[in-house]
C-alpha cells in the first residue's frame, strides 16, 4: 500500500479536544478502509499566512498513513464536506518519516540553521 | 611577463588554469552531496531561505540550487503556500521607495 501524508487545517474556534476527536474520526475512516495510520501530529493553533474563509488562525493536524487509495479518497471527501476543516492536502510519500516534522521539532536542526544564517 | 598576463586575465576568464583561488569559488547546491538537507514542504524555516522579501521564489542562479532540486523546491514552496504556511505575497516595507524595485 502506498504511503501518504495528509495535513488539514481545522477552524480556530474548536478546542484542542475537539480537534483530536476530529482527527480520530479521520483515522477511523482510514482504518475502516483497510489502511494503517503511521502517526498523527498535532501542530496546534498556528497563525495562517493569509486568511482562509475569514479565519486568521487554524489548528494544523498531520496524519501519516499506509493505506489503499480508496480509503484516502473517502477521507478526503469527508474533509471537503466537513465544515470545520478549512483546508486539506494529501501528498504521496516515498517512505514514512522517522522524525517528527520540522515544524514541531524545535531542537537541533533549527538551531543549526540559525547559525548558518547568522554567519 | 607571462605571469603578469595570466594574473590579470585569470580573475575573469573561465578555463585559464588553476590559479584563481579567490574569485571562482562556485557555491554548490545546498541539497546535493553527503550532508544535504531534504526538501520538505513542511520545513518552513528552510524554505524561507529560498524566498525573497516579497515572498517570491528565489532564482536558482542566486541560491545555486541545482535544476532538479529547484524543481522540487518550488513544488515544496507552492505546497507550503497552499497550506498557508507561507504567504504568496508580502507587503513591502514602507521605507523602501517605489522606483528602486520594479515588478
Amino acid at each position: 500500500m502506498p504511503y501518504y501524508e495528509t495535513v488539514f487545517i481545522a477552524r480556530q474556534e474548536l478546542t484542542s479536544k475537539q480537534v483530536e476527536e476530529l482527527t480520530d474520526g479521520f483515522v477511523k475512516m482510514i482504518k475502516d478502509g483497510g489502511g494503517k495510520v503511521a502517526k498523527t501530529e498535532q501542530w496546534g493553533l498556528r497563525t495562517l499566512a493569509y486568511r482562509i474563509n475569514k479565519n486568521r488562525k487554524g489548528h494544523y493536524v498531520l496524519i501519516e498513513t499506509d493505506t489503499p487509495s480508496a480509503a484516502l479518497l473517502e477521507m478526503e471527501r469527508q474533509m471537503r464536506i466537513h465544515e470545520d476543516v478549512l483546508r486539506h492536502m494529501s501528498v504521496r510519500l516515498e517512505e514514512l518519516s522517522k522524525t517528527p516534522s520540522p515544524l514541531i521539532d524545535k531542537s537541533g536542526r533549527d538551531e543549526d540553521n540559525n547559525k548558518e544564517e547568522a554567519a | 611577463m607571462s605571469e603578469h598576463d595570466s594574473k590579470e586575465s585569470g580573475g575573469r576568464s573561465e578555463g585559464a588554469g588553476g590559479k584563481r583561488t579567490f574569485f571562482k569559488r562556485r557555491k554548490s547546491c545546498p541539497f546535493t552531496g553527503p550532508n544535504a538537507r531534504l526538501i520538505d514542504w513542511k520545513d518552513v524555516r528552510m524554505l524561507n531561505r529560498f524566498i525573497s522579501e516579497r515572498g517570491k521564489i528565489m532564482p536558482s542562479r542566486i541560491t545555486s540550487v541545482s535544476t532538479k532540486k529547484q524543481r522540487e523546491l518550488s513544488q515544496a514552496i507552492k505546497r507550503a503556500r497552499y497550506m498557508a504556511l507561507l504567504s504568496a505575497t508580502k507587503q513591502e516595507q514602507e521605507s523602501r521607495s517605489w522606483d528602486s524595485r520594479k515588478g
